[in-house]
């Protein structure tokens, strides 16, 4: 095949490389065991009857003298959302060990800064896989975000992220060599996740109408990316179980390769 | 107090409380035009428009239409509470397809008004990378039980939230002019003018204001350059000129800021 100058053929090319990557099933068969994975979000209701005993850690974020510290939350989940978030990791990957990291609704700090800090305190832990719902539009805090997308990468620490799903690019879903970035899809097997490649996000997962835990031990379905970025999370958290050496990179490549069988399939 | 410039006195208080009305009112009318526009087109039955409220992630509600809207006009939510709070500090834009009354949130505010929310779309409004309010729709035209907004209708409704944000963002910027031309009006009444008293009167206004930070920001900067104006017209000379330095400046740094968006 002769190697072309658009993306569509690089994309093509790529394929025939690494598409066909083997990679036997057994890892589906995993349930996240031993595998760390911070949720960033607005905390996680840990008496859930579907989330007892899998939350290990809650933290949320403080307001010192300018500067977002972390210390030991009670107060649960203001608003459903990471509820909603752990509840999706959690039925694919039921062992993985969650750790929440409160940084909306806490007070204090504002938008940007405590979604910052949070991601340093995930890194900083090194914990192996963070699920990041969030995004900002704010143009200061890109080369901020950036410096710590590098730094989880260099870390081993894998960033899912979800996209905005507006006009205007959010960070760090736009950077696509240093995390992995998910936008919604109307599929509803999570294994069934798709891989655009050439697309500024590049992953698409089950993100609407999902059914998942909420507030008071409820359940809600949920339209959103914010919903598709989990379903990413708790995969690799299987293919962690299964391979736990894994670099941000190849656990990429492994999801390119799943996905291409997907789509064949 | 005796004014010996008693008519030009009156002019200016006439002028400014129809500046002031003229400011704010139109844009909160435009603004529910809008709204009503856009809930028919996403076939719902109450939509709204809620903003910022001060620094700490507090919410209120700005515009409203549907059967309870009088009710919601003016209420508030607390930082990170329900889906509102949420997409307001995320950024993300979120639907519930079943809310029901056990969501503490909701079942709070369904309480006050007698409503029953069922279904939800809550999107951010943005102005220029900064996240401003939330655009809201609520429950559907017609009896329930409601389908859920689909995702074709996320994407329309960031549409009306870009078209409903730079409403909304002129409606803040002309109703802090509207409070500052108040504030001056009222210290000239007390007999603080033009001069450093009245200044210093303002800037401690200033300091107590409940708006954002940009927004106080704004206003500072019209006060000082108020007071600069007042001084002479070498002040008024070199205040131009440092204004207009900093806005050249401000082009070209701009347009090396946001390169990176153009991928």
């Amino acid at each position: 095949m002769e190697l072309g100058s658009s993306s569509t053929s690089a994309a093509q090319d790529f394929h025939d490389i690494f598409g066909h990557v083997s990679l036997d099933e057994s890892w589906k068969s995993r349930t996240g065991r031993g595998v760390n994975v911070a949720v960033i979000d607005s905390g996680i209701d840990t008496n859930h009857p579907l989330l007892q005993g899998k939350v290990v850690e809650s933290v949320e974020a403080v307001a010192e003298h300018k500067r977002v510290l972390f210390a030991p939350s009670e107060s649960g989940d203001s608003a459903g959302h990471g509820t909603a978030c752990a509840g999706i990791i959690s039925s694919i990957a039921p062992e993985a060990e969650l750790y929440s990291i409160k940084v909306l609704g806490a007070g204090g700090a504002g938008d940007g800064q405590a979604f910052l800090a949070g991601l340093e305190y995930a890194i900083k832990r090194r914990i192996r896989l963070i699920n990041l719902s969030l995004g900002t539009t704010k143009p200061q805090f890109f080369a901020p975000l950036h410096d710590l997308l590098d730094r989880a990468y260099q870390a081993g620490c894998i960033v899912v992220a979800a996209a905005n799903n507006l006009p205007q690019p959010s960070f760090p879903s736009v950077f696509s060599s240093s995390l992995i970035s998910v936008s919604k899809s109307e599929e509803a097997d999570p294994f069934h996740f798709g891989f655009r490649y050439g697309e500024v996000i590049e992953l698409t997962a089950p993100g609407v109408n999902v059914r998942t835990t909420w507030l008071n031990g409820g359940f809600r379905s949920l339209t959103g990316n914010s919903f598709a970025c989990p379903h990413i999370v708790g995969i690799i958290a299987l293919l962690l179980e299964t391979y736990p050496t894994l670099t941000p990179f190849q656990v990429k490549s492994l999801l390119y390769s799943i996905a291409r069988r997907n789509q064949e399939s | 107090m005796t004014n010996p410039n008693l008519e030009e006195k009156l002019r200016t208080i006439i002028e400014t409380v129809d500046v002031a009305n003229a400011l704010t009112e139109p844009l909160t009318t435009s603004i529910k035009n809008l709204l009503q526009l856009s809930a028919g087109s996403m076939k719902s039955e109450e939509a709204s428009v809620i903003i910022r409220d001060g620094d700490d992630g507090d919410l209120r509600f700005l515009v409203a239409i549907g059967k309870v809207a009088d009710q919601l006009l003016g209420m508030k939510i607390p930082s990170g509470k329900g889906i509102a709070g949420f997409v307001y500090s995320s950024g993300q834009p979120v639907a519930i397809a079943d809310v029901g009354q056990e969501s503490s949130f909701y079942a709070e505010v369904d309480k006050r008004t007698g409503y029953n929310t069922q279904t939800i779309l809550a999107t951010p409004l943005r102005h220029h990378g900064e996240i401003i309010g939330v655009l809201e729709y609520v429950n559907r035209v017609g009896e329930p039980p409601y389908d859920s907004f689909t995702p074709f209708e996320m994407d329309k409704a960031a549409l009306f939230a870009e078209a409903i944000a730079s409403l909304v963002n002129a409606y803040e910027s002309a109703k802090l002019f509207r409070d500052l031309g108040e504030k001056m009006l009222a210290d000239d009444n007390a007999g603080g003018g033009g001069g450093t008293s009245g200044f210093s009167e303002v800037r401690e206004w200033l300091g107590n204001l409940r708006s954002t930070a940009e927004h106080r920001e704004m206003i500072d900067l019209a006060v000082t350059v108020r007071e600069i104006a007042s001084r002479g017209a070498a002040e008024r000379r070199l205040c131009r000129e440092i204004l207009e330095a900093v806005l050249k400046y401000s082009d070209s740094s701009n347009s090396l800021e946001t390169s990176f968006l153009n991928y």
